[in-house]
């Protein structure tokens, strides 16, 4: 019995089966980590700028025998690096914990916003706005500004998942299989709806699209923050809320409403934060994959299930996983630069064929 | 009290149950059998508010329909049949779900261990380690009652009773465990909380059962006290089987009787 056993990873006196401990501690490493991430982030690039220096300059003036920062560096730092770091982390941090939240609520560690067709849904919707955006939406982007794309993009994801949720549940119960099939077909649909935009669109759009759908962060600008940011963090602020109902929901839907769970005001909570952070992730940075699948699933080997401390440690992780993949991305063929997408993918699709190995015989389609 | 008038439920377009009524009082065991298919799962779906139904159900009073999940919750707990989970959960970490929603009713300081005493309470000490997934499907629906015990830990609270709505708790249990498992229920309806529980074995329904509800092809086809209800007639009818009630086997034949525990 002993080798089944988990005790506490810290204390003499933790309770066995009881993983808060470690989960706590896991959270913490990771906020040093994240930490770090960001550190190397800033001082790794193209150019050699040395953020160190302008940290220094920032807190303490100008280092000794360096006698002021160049112009040329501070630009680097504050108007290219910082912005692409703040979003790395707030796009991260929303594919991870929306990955978690997507799996809590189908109650299957494979579901993913990118797998399923939620990524697909929001590419759709944001494509429209840049080729119809000065046309046929003109009104709508006019009305709206910088905000028309993060939303057409949330409201594809929304209209995606809601679909999915509907094919896929019946009474209560969600079918995985039907749920991946629907996913694939959706985002089959979404995908030929997004090429028919594509064919309509010019060159130029062309070009700008051809980047975004690889996905990337290089776009990253304050503005952008200031448009989807807010967004990404208020969904990401309501996820905790929902850890206790989605540990519930682990034993079914009849059982978590048995317990006291509120579970349709759950479901359609969990639906819209997700959208909502999947969409705006997928408005400024195209499809970035397989961090919501790989953070998560990584996570629950070292803490467990447990939504309380699985949520905050895959925001943390997945900040800090997609600063490193775009600093790959950003030196690995530098001075140009590869889409992030490529790095996520290259790294977590032979991950995903690892749980599937693992699982065999065990996921039940 | 829980109280059910003239219940029907249709589940797409068929009437599963049709005008059941039903009262289970405190201190009492209600069980609730008949043959596969006779709508014992729906009905108590029904009482568990999970489906919609036709008809008045009440409990201590309250209209069940304009309840909240988390009043009906503080007043019933549910043991489902089987749950089975695709997340790798400890058993002390499902054991604690118990506690999630409503109020336990244990009192302050005792909920910290309130999911290892529940365990030993269902016979698995020393479990609270193990994985969920990992354990037989007897261990498992043991672990599940220990969660339901969790969620109403004290039978009455603030005066009132509570309820256990069981599913066929000991379907998958050996004999030592299904006298545990319904000497709990007992234990529960004698410190004034209630219990309903949907059983297949006569012999342990006789043994435990303070009232007895037959369902017949959706309807109740008799209610009373085991030596009301269980006749040679009423088992031919509704279980069409023609068997005798206290009749001994052939003098050669062995036959173990949960009524024999010692």
């Amino acid at each position: 019995m002993a080798d089944h056993s988990i005790a506490g990873a810290t204390g003499i006196m933790a309770m066995a089966g009881d993983r808060s401990r470690r989960a706590r501690l896991v959270i913490v490493l990771l906020c040093v980590g994240l930490v770090i991430a960001v550190l190397l982030s800033l001082t790794s690039g193209a150019s050699d700028a040395s953020a160190i220096g302008v940290m220094h300059n920032w807190l303490f003036g100008a280092l000794p025998g360096d006698a002021a920062l160049s112009a040329r560096d501070r630009l680097i730092i504050h108007d290219i690096r910082l912005p692409r770091i703040i979003l790395g982390v707030l796009i991260g941090a929303s594919l991870a914990v929306s990955g978690a939240v997507m799996q809590g609520l189908f109650r299957n560690p494979l579901a993913d916003p990118g797998l399923i067709g939620v990524s697909a849904g929001s590419s759709l919707g944001a494509v429209a706005v840049i080729v119809l955006g000065s046309t046929m939406l003109a009104p709508l982007t006019s009305a709206l500004g910088t905000t028309a794309l993060p939303l057409a993009a949330f409201c594809g994801g929304l209209a995606t998942t809601l679909l999915l949720y509907r094919v896929a549940t019946r009474q209560g119960r969600t079918s995985v299989a039907t749920m991946l099939l629907a996913g694939i077909a959706l985002a089959a649909l979404a995908m030929a709806l997004t090429g028919i935009l594509i064919f309509m669109a010019d060159d130029r759009q062309l070009r700008d699209l051809t980047f975004w759908q690889l996905g990337s962060l290089s776009g990253a600008t304050w503005q952008k923050i200031g448009s989807v940011g807010p967004v990404i963090v208020l969904a990401l602020a309501a996820m905790p809320f929902l850890a206790r109902g989605l540990n519930a929901l682990a034993l079914g839907e009849a059982t978590a409403g048995h317990l006291g769970i509120p579970v349709q005001r759950l479901k359609y909570t969990a639906i819209i934060g997700v959208s909502a952070a999947v969409g705006a992730s997928v408005a400024v940075s195209g499809g970035i994959g397989f961090v919501g699948i790989v953070v998560p699933h990584l996570l629950r080997l070292l803490i467990g299930p447990d939504n309380r401390y699985l949520l905050p440690a895959s925001a943390l992780l997945g900040a800090a996983l997609l600063l490193l993949a775009d600093a790959v991305a950003r030196t690995i063929v530098a001075p140009a630069e590869l889409p992030i997408g490529i790095v996520t993918a290259v790294a977590g699709a032979p991950f995903f064929l690892w749980i599937l190995l693992r699982k065999r015989g065990v996921i039940d389609l | 009290m829980i109280e059910a008038r003239d219940v029907s439920v249709a589940i797409g377009g068929k009437r599963i149950v049709a005008n059941v009524d039903f009262d289970a009082p405190p201190g009492e065991i209600a069980a609730i059998v008949g043959p596969n298919g006779s709508g014992k799962t729906t009905f108590l779906r029904a009482l568990s508010g999970d489906l919609a139904y036709s008809g008045e159900v009440a409990i201590n009073g309250r209209n069940l329909s304009a309840m909240k999940p988390v009043e009906a919750a503080t007043v019933r707990a549910v043991l489902p049949q089987a749950t089975t989970l695709s997340f790798p959960f400890t058993v002390r970490e499902i054991v604690r779900l118990g506690l999630v929603g409503g109020r336990c009713g244990a009192l302050p300081g005792e909920d910290q261990c309130l999911p290892e005493r529940a365990l030993a309470r269902v016979d698995l000490d020393g479990f609270a380690g193990r994985f969920y997934q990992e354990l037989s499907g007897g261990e498992q629906q043991r672990v599940q009652l220990a969660r339901v015990l969790c969620q109403v830990w004290a039978p009455v609270l603030d005066g009132k009773p509570r309820y256990l709505f069981l599913d066929e708790p000991v379907s998958s249990l050996d004999i030592k465990h299904q006298l545990i498992i319904m000497d709990i229920a007992r234990d529960f309806a004698r410190r004034g909380g209630g219990v309903v529980a949907i059983l297949h074995d006569l012999n342990l329904t006789a043994m435990y059962a303070d009232r007895i509800f037959v369902m017949h092809r959706g309807r109740l086809a008799a209610t009373g006290s085991p030596q009301q209800v269980l006749s040679d007639e009423l088992i031919e009818e509704v279980f069409d089987c023609r068997l005798k009630v206290g009749v001994l086997p052939a003098a050669n034949m062995p036959f173990i009787l949960p009524q024999s525990a010692a």
